[in-house]
């Protein structure tokens, strides 16, 4: 939240990248014209104010801003509506999603969903690298975020997201502050001490380098 | 009381032991495993299963797979409602206007009737898990977390809620993850009925936990009804006998085919129905098993299945349903996913006999399960079960946001048999 001024400033420079979006959505609109394409394509329309902040197709390049490229569908949806509802609280995505309607993040969740993850930029360090992959494990990452992090159903995937914004979101979690499903994820963070968070969001946002 | 004190006794005795047992599978000393997870054996430890989620945002009418739905001959399913997230527990105010609830969704819609067209109305918005609801004297009672509210003579401010005022607070003993959300229902005594839940799979509950309640709404008083109740989100009383009936959640991580979930009945106050020492009244629990017999508890009166998570139950009272259907009892299974092959996903009907017997037990509304393997196995999940004014039982499912309508003709039994 505290970026809220980087954010003003990063959006000016994001609307040349909106510009050209809106370019070739429409000319893709206008090529494909099929009524099946409608969430993904509707969502592609909708989606030019998020990608001022959450990069083009959804890969964003700032830290405190995560990455929708290749999220799986439930999960941004669930996202939406608890920023909608006021489930989660955020000074600059509330207001967002405060205007959209349930059809509208469907289609946003579709768009996002079907788009590629490009590779990190994070590097994680030797010592993520070389205990991340146990701690994953140890402490139950993997069993509903599945094995590679990659996420299913309204569970995120959490692999190669924005290294800040694992770390705000487990801190969060530990907190009991972020909103959750039956505290599933404060649960499962309680027991981690900050060191460990460190490490797992170090981890865990340098994979599939 | 001494009975109980002593059983408190042995619970703390065995909660200190259960812990020396679990620090085996613990990630660092001390470190308690999270919620979900606790009680799990060695052997499960590996396991990917997962919890499933609503879909927030709900499927329009159009995209349910409504076709793959089966009742039996001469009843019929449709839409009655789409567009109410999360939509979970279901009341009827005194003038039928259906009031719908969630755990997770924060607000409470009512559906009401607007120039011939169904419309759901947001009538509570930002509450904490409001599972619970129901309707005494033309006021809706609403059990949040940690305390129950009461709104005013709804039905004249469905536009315009009155502010809540608290009838009971400090029920959530934890303030933490696990079984948070309560059941309520109004009792025939004009009092009202809902769970503590276990705060976590397995564990020793302390007094306020892992119990149903019954509370005073005009002084808010609490009594204790039911004991060793590991999570109960489905009640209802008989309409002749007007005993209290109601579903309960085994633990978990004993196995895919064990323990089963429950249906009991309340005979006398206070009682105890086993957990955390027996499960299903005839499986001792691994670990807490040893401190108290099955012999010492209730067992319920039908074993429902393992895992298959039964909520919502009816006693179908309409007039619309064959005569053979008076008073059976309806219960909504949302389904498992504590299990490597899913099973439940459907309302079940029960019949008792005169003397409360349990002589029936069948699939009632089937169709939402369509892969035991797949993951998700599923695309709808029954929660609660209600009968409304035409004698037709609505069904609500949380994980598209929808509510069904089951309703019965004659002439479409013999259409179909011809």
């Amino acid at each position: 939240m505290k970026k809220i001024s980087l954010h003003s400033n990063l959006m000016v420079v994001a609307l040349s990248v909106t510009t050209f979006f809106l370019l070739s959505t429409l000319i893709s609109v206008a090529l494909l014209g099929r009524a099946e394409a409608a969430d993904i394509e509707a969502g592609r329309q909708k989606a030019q104010v998020c990608v001022s902040c959450h990069g083009a197709g959804g890969n964003s390049e700032i830290p405190d801003f995560p990455a929708l490229a290749g999220q799986t569908a439930q999960a941004i949806t669930t996202a939406l509506y608890q920023f909608r509802e006021g489930n989660r609280k955020n000074a600059v995505m509330s207001p967002f999603a405060a205007n959209l309607s349930n059809a509208d993040m469907n289609n946003l969740a579709a768009y996002f969903a079907s788009e590629k993850r490009l590779t990190p930029t994070h590097v994680s360090s030797a010592e993520a690298l070389a205990q991340g992959p146990d701690m994953a494990k140890k402490y139950n990452c993997v069993q509903c975020h599945g094995p590679l992090l990659l996420g299913q159903q309204h569970i995120p995937r959490v692999a190669s997201q924005q290294h800040a914004y694992l770390l705000a979101q487990l801190k969060g979690f530990k907190a009991m502050t972020r909103a959750d499903m039956d505290g599933n994820m404060s649960s499962a963070a309680s027991v981690l001490n900050e060191k460990e968070i460190e490490i797992l969001a170090d981890y865990i946002a340098g994979l599939n380098r | 009381m001494h009975f109980r004190r002593s059983v408190l006794a042995l619970s703390l005795m065995s909660s200190v032991l259960a812990l020396s047992h679990l620090s085996a599978h613990a990630q660092k000393p001390g470190d308690p495993p999270p919620a979900w997870k606790q009680g799990m054996s060695a052997e499960s430890e590996s396991s990917a299963l997962h919890p499933f989620n609503p879909i927030f945002t709900g499927t329009e009418a159009k995209d349910l797979q409504i076709a793959k739905l089966k009742v039996p001959a001469g009843f019929k399913v449709e839409v009655y409602a789409d567009g109410v997230p999360e939509a979970r527990s279901m009341t009827q105010t005194e003038n039928g206007t259906l009031i719908v609830s969630n755990r997770l969704a924060k607000n409470v819609y009512a559906i009401v009737d607007n120039n011939g067209k169904r419309e759901v109305k947001t009538i509570l918005r930002g509450m904490s898990a409001p599972n619970g609801i129901a309707v005494i004297k033309g006021n809706l009672y609403v059990a949040e977390r940690d305390r129950i509210l009461r709104f005013d003579n709804i039905e004249k401010n469905l536009d315009n809620m009155p502010g809540g005022k608290v009838v009971v607070d400090g029920i959530d003993p934890t303030n933490g993850p696990g079984h948070f959300w309560k059941y309520l229902v109004a009792g025939p005594d004009g009092k009202l009925y809902f769970n503590i839940g276990s705060p976590q799979n397995i564990t020793s509950p302390n007094q306020m936990q892992a119990a149903i309640f019954r509370a005073d709404p005009d002084s808010g008083q609490l009594e204790r009804v039911a004991t060793g109740v590991r999570n109960s989100v489905g009640m209802a009383f008989h309409p002749v006998t007007h005993k209290l009936y109601f579903t309960e959640h085994g633990r978990d991580w004993l196995g895919d085919d064990v323990p089963n979930d429950e249906l009991n009945v309340l005979n006398k106050e206070g009682e105890s129905f086993g957990f955390p020492f027996c499960h299903q009244g005839d499986i001792a629990d691994p670990v807490y098993g040893k401190y108290n017999t099955c012999a010492q508890s209730t067992p319920p009166i039908l074993k429902l299945g393992a895992h298959v998570a039964p909520l919502g139950l009816r006693f179908y009272t309409g007039k619309m349903f064959p005569a053979e259907y008076k008073n059976n009892m309806f219960i909504a299974r949302h389904g498992s996913w504590n299990r490597n092959t899913k099973q439940g996903y459907d309302v079940m009907r029960v019949v008792l006999d005169g003397k409360g017997k349990v002589v029936k037990y069948e699939p009632f509304l089937t169709g939402f399960l369509t892969d035991e393997k797949a993951d998700p196995p599923m695309w709808g999940r029954p929660v609660d079960v209600q009968v409304i004014a035409d004698g037709s039982m609505l069904v609500s499912d949380d994980y598209n946001g929808v509510i069904y309508r089951i309703s019965y003709s004659k002439d479409a039994k013999i259409a179909k048999l011809n």
